[in-house]
């Protein structure tokens, strides 16, 4: 256990540089999501800012189209706004490839050279992801309760705490499960980079059809196949409760991921 | 003869990587407190046996065991007597030298005597500063000096020292061969790979040589010395002919009107009696070299 606590230590020590500026850029991007809500609130521009989306996109949204249109759904869009999805992402891959980067550039050796057994490089990456998700999130919640605090009148319609933890905690397993396909993908690679396009591919792909599939019914059949699925932030917006179904799907792909990475980096050859 | 298990025993170890053989049917023992060099040309074998060793690899099939700990059933145990230098050492730039060193040793399980690494660092010349400077501000004799210093640190039972003195200048590889004498007088056992035959000749006791993954030559360095042919320049005072027939194990290979060059296999009892009819004027007798007789050895099995 005390090899395990110098490991994460180790591996957070890495990556303290991209997990601070990541967090920050978060933290950032709430605020002025809050600010430029509250810009369109002070000149009464939400009305005319639905003028303007077109009625194609209004049918995708369907009755979450009046989300978009308010303080609160602004302030929440800052939980699944493509840019932050995507940095989250890069950031879970990031991590989550770093046991098949460290078989590339050799410092592995260094470390399994040692009394120490392979599955504590594995567990040690899981846990580093989960820290790195749980900050990540509370930077984001830093973000908004700062932004609200500091430059949001009282009475502008704020998203409650229950919206905002359900966005987090959804948000946060969503990027955990991908962290795990990330991580299994890189147990089974030579090359960090050949890991990281993949799963990005394989994000990219699973984003667009869910994409997809919410205005194009044919798509549907094999939209379940998405993790973004599991995602439902315009229902959470609207005052749904989080669906249990959607924690146990991306729960499960995570435990799954997280599973075949130990299995997989416990059989392979070590060599670069 | 040393007691209890070998340090290091291998038996019938075959790797392979789809059609290729990296390691065929490999057998081998070395004694505690023996220093082993593993010679072969590159892509013969010697690291993909070093990493089975280490469990960083899987043997396809086959067993090796360190003290007597299986390297793949028992890996935690088998590793907890090894010091490692891989050839080529893979860091983290942005840690510091001491960083390194300290979670090296903390990750590794068992305490690491100050003074004990405090004499390696002495050993190998870096200072304070140098120990204070990130990993990617070292040169490559200062990465291997480290590489060295973290495989000792913890003076493991069994040193595994992949080219230990590639990128270290010749003042640095005496302090290496010094250390090596002195974990030899402590009992440890070194397993070292080494394309620097001069080096092996110096500090092993035993070698064997790998090629395809077999072992063609297991021997003591003197023994495979024996094997060698030794070089003889002839000078002589006046113009000669070469003879028309040489003894047997005598090869004429330069002939020049007053020196010749012969390559002589074997004892060399009987050059006085050829050379007696020659007016010889000066006569030099190249030492043996391991060398020579690698080099043969590889061309006469490639042959």
């Amino acid at each position: 256990m005390t090899a395990l606590f110098h490991l994460i230590a180790q591996l957070l020590h890495r990556v303290r540089k991209l997990l601070l500026s990541a967090g920050v850029l978060l933290a950032a991007f709430q605020v002025v999501l809050i600010l430029q809500a509250n810009s369109i609130q002070s000149s009464n521009s939400f009305s005319k800012m639905g003028d303007l989306i077109p009625p194609f996109l209004r049918d995708i949204l369907g009755s979450s189209f009046a989300m978009f249109l308010s303080f609160k759904g602004i302030v929440c869009l800052g939980y699944f706004h493509p840019v932050v999805m995507g940095a989250l992402f890069s950031v879970s891959v990031t991590l989550a490839t770093i046991p098949v980067m460290e078989i590339e550039t050799g410092f592995i050796d260094l470390v399994l050279a040692r009394s120490l057994a392979r599955h504590w490089i594995v567990t040690r990456s899981l846990l580093v992801a989960l820290i790195s998700t749980v900050y990540l999130l509370a930077m984001m919640a830093v973000g908004t309760w700062l932004g609200l605090n500091k430059f949001a009148a009282k009475d502008a319609g704020w998203p409650s705490f229950e919206v905002v933890g359900s966005l987090a905690i959804n948000l946060g397993l969503l990027m955990l499960s991908w962290a795990a396909i990330a991580m299994a993908i890189g147990c089974a690679c030579r090359r960090r980079g050949s890991a990281g396009a993949i799963a990005g591919l394989l994000a990219l792909t699973a984003y667009l059809t869910d994409y997809i599939a919410r205005a194009w019914k044919p798509a549907e059949s094999i939209a379940w196949l998405s993790p973004f699925r599991y995602y439902t932030p315009f229902d959470l917006v609207m005052g749904a409760p989080l669906p249990a179904k959607n924690l146990y799907v991306l729960g499960g792909i995570a435990v799954a991921g997280f599973a075949l990475a130990y299995v997989l980096y416990m059989r392979r050859d070590i060599s670069h | 003869m040393p007691s209890g298990p070998s340090a290091i025993s291998i038996n019938g170890l075959t790797k392979r990587y789809g059609k290729i053989t990296a390691v065929n049917r490999l057998d081998l023992e070395v004694p505690p407190g023996e220093i082993f060099g593993f010679l072969g040309l590159n892509g013969a074998g010697k690291t993909t046996t070093i990493r089975i060793l280490l469990d960083l690899l899987r043997p396809t099939s086959g067993h090796a065991a360190v003290f007597g700990h299986d390297c793949q059933s028992d890996s935690l145990q088998a590793r907890s007597a090894v010091g490692y230098l891989p050839g080529e050492m893979g860091i983290y730039s942005d840690l510091t030298g001491r960083e390194l060193l300290v979670f090296l040793e903390r990750i590794g399980g068992k305490p690491v005597s100050g003074k004990h690494r405090n004499n390696l660092i002495e050993r190998f010349e870096l200072s304070d500063r140098d120990l204070s400077r990130k990993l990617r501000e070292y040169s490559t004799g200062m990465k291997r000096k480290l590489g060295l210093i973290q495989a000792f640190q913890a003076d493991p039972l069994l040193l595994i020292l992949d080219e230990p003195t590639e990128g270290l200048d010749p003042l640095m590889q005496e302090a290496f061969y010094q250390l090596l004498a002195d974990v030899r007088k402590r009992g440890r056992t070194v397993f070292m790979s080494s394309h620097v035959l001069p080096e092996v000749e110096r500090v092993c006791d035993r070698i064997a040589m790998l090629r395809k993954g077999e072992i063609v030559l297991l021997s003591s360095v003197e023994d495979a010395r024996k094997l060698s042919s030794r070089r003889v320049r002839v000078t002589f005072g006046e113009d000669v002919d070469p003879p028309p027939n040489l003894p047997p194990g005598y090869e004429l290979i330069d002939a020049q009107p007053r020196a010749w060059t012969l390559r002589v296999t074997g004892q060399l009892g009987g050059l006085p009696s050829f050379l007696v009819a020659f007016p010889v004027a000066d006569l030099a007798v190249e030492e043996a070299g391991l060398e020579d007789v690698l080099v043969r050895y590889y061309r006469e099995v490639a042959e």
